[in-house]
């Protein structure tokens, strides 16, 4: 996983709060306080978006998962058991990871069994979770 | 830029050890820290002797660090390329690291250039053809030196040409396993196609850079190159690891028409064969390409994971956060796009 947006906060703050030695002044703190400012672009991001990114993969992988059960196995309807929790971005990241894990094992069995219509499915999920996902830098031109 | 930091911490270290190592009466000004990425701490200074005034870089290791390199194979890097390619002269290792508190090395300190910033648009203007031509052209210089010959064979072992592809993979794919905070299904899926679709044996056992891309070099800002950098994963292996690693979209400055913002794909793959003496084969390296951003995905899941020991790193903390979403995302359009050509 990526750094969390608490983690992330606070990374900055320690920075910022560090005391800088004096070999540190000069180019190198000026690149840390851009670079402060860039995550904090990135995390504005996160912030806006972030739940709703989750709520939606969650539920995607819900499904997916849900409806290979019956030919891949009962483990996968484990998925209906792993809420969201509270929805805050620590339960909806727990639920993830569980769905994730089954994620995992079910596309092995999907590309051990020559399914290449699940197959596809799933690699398309992937790249709709991952387009999802993508962050932006404030120099970044639209995708390409 | 802080100046005069004799008789300071570091500084008097510094003074203390080149004193010693060259016998002389050392003096050390202007040392600064500057940005070298987050393997190893980069501080520029100048060494005042009796013979004059010589600038200098020191790369120490950090307490924590993006990827556990070895600085003895970087240090020999350098020895193998100063006089081959634009690369600083090294001076001095020690891997102990007893004087300075942990192992470092010190090398040639070359002005008058700058490091384009990685995620930046255009960073080589109107010279960026030029640029991507002397890039290739040094990638494929690299490629043809003889590693038997060179000093990092003192150090280094070389794959069997077919045996490239799958210790590569293996030793990013353990790296990932060993440090993801949360299960990763794309790079999972993608490490499995690509042992099921393995490249071609290496043409030629070549000296790898390791991360050879846009950021990892100074230019003059006219169009030339005056310094390839940042050697710490140098390894021996398939020279199309760094020919596709430096063509990943990551390192594209997002115009997907110039790689590395450079020059066209097609171009830089011309002037690589012309320098190496080596054809590409374009499914090799279309294997090469998918593996450059598992390999990324790695050393992005390492970056987030130090991150949380090394709580105020924020090199470690971007390189954690940024990359490896537009690595997901180049590996899942990469993985639809293979499967569609073929791939199983």
């Amino acid at each position: 996983m990526t750094p969390t947006v608490p983690e992330l906060l606070v990374g900055c703050a320690t920075a910022l709060a560090a005391q800088p030695s004096a070999e540190d002044a000069g180019v190198y703190t000026a690149t840390r306080l851009r670079t402060v400012a860039t995550l904090n672009v990135l995390i504005a991001q996160e912030c806006a978006v972030g739940s709703a990114v989750r709520v939606w993969e969650n539920s995607a992988l819900r499904s997916l998962l849900l409806g290979a059960a019956a030919e891949y196995g009962q483990e996968f309807a484990e998925a209906r058991s792993i809420g969201d929790g509270d929805c805050s971005l620590a339960a909806l990241d727990a639920a993830n990871a569980g769905l994730r894990r089954l994620l995992i094992r079910l596309h092995e069995a999907v590309e051990g069994a020559r399914d290449h219509k699940l197959d596809r499915e799933i690699l398309a999920l992937y790249r709709q979770m991952a387009e999802r996902r993508e962050l932006k830098l404030p120099a970044q031109r639209p995708a390409t | 830029m802080t100046s005069a930091v004799s008789g300071e911490g570091l500084g008097r270290r510094l003074e203390q050890y080149l004193s010693s190592l060259w016998s002389d009466d050392v003096r050390i000004t202007n040392l600064s820290r500057i940005p070298g990425g987050a393997s190893r701490e980069t501080y520029r200074f100048d060494a005042e002797t009796r013979g004059g005034v010589r600038g200098l870089i020191l790369r120490r290791d950090p307490v924590g660090s993006l990827i556990d390199t070895d600085r003895r194979v970087e240090f020999l890097a350098y020895q193998s390329f100063h006089g081959r390619v634009p690369v600083p002269e090294p001076v001095a290792l020690e891997e102990a690291g007893g004087p300075l508190q942990r192992p470092f090395f010190i090398m040639q300190r070359i002005d008058g250039g700058t490091p384009a910033s990685p995620f930046g648009p255009s960073p080589y203007g109107e010279h960026a053809n030029a640029i991507g031509e002397a890039l290739f052209t040094f990638l494929g210089r690299i490629a043809r030196a003889d590693p038997a010959t060179l000093p990092l064979a003192q150090c280094l072992t070389p794959p069997a040409p077919e045996a490239c592809w799958s210790s590569a993979l293996d030793e990013w794919e353990a790296i990932i396993l060993r440090d993801e905070r949360h299960p990763q299904p794309i790079v999972r899926a993608a490490i499995r196609r690509l042992r099921r679709n393995p490249p071609p044996p290496a043409s030629r056992i070549a000296v790898v850079h390791g991360d050879y891309r846009s950021g990892n070099f100074l230019h003059d800002g006219k169009g030339k190159i005056i310094a390839l950098l940042d050697w710490e994963m140098v390894h021996f292996g398939d020279p199309l690891e760094d020919l596709a690693w430096c063509c990943d979209p990551l390192w594209n400055h997002f115009d997907a028409s110039r790689v590395a913002g450079t020059t066209s794909e097609e171009q830089a793959i011309a002037t690589w064969q012309r320098e190496s003496g080596l054809e590409v084969d374009p499914q090799a390296l279309t294997w090469w390409k998918l593996f450059s951003a598992v390999k990324g995905q790695a050393i992005w899941t390492t970056a987030a994971k130090e991150f949380t020991v090394d709580n105020g790193n924020l090199a470690l903390a971007i390189s954690g956060y940024y990359p490896p979403r537009r690595h997901d995302r180049i590996m899942a359009d990469a993985l639809e796009r293979l499967v569609e050509e073929g791939w199983r």
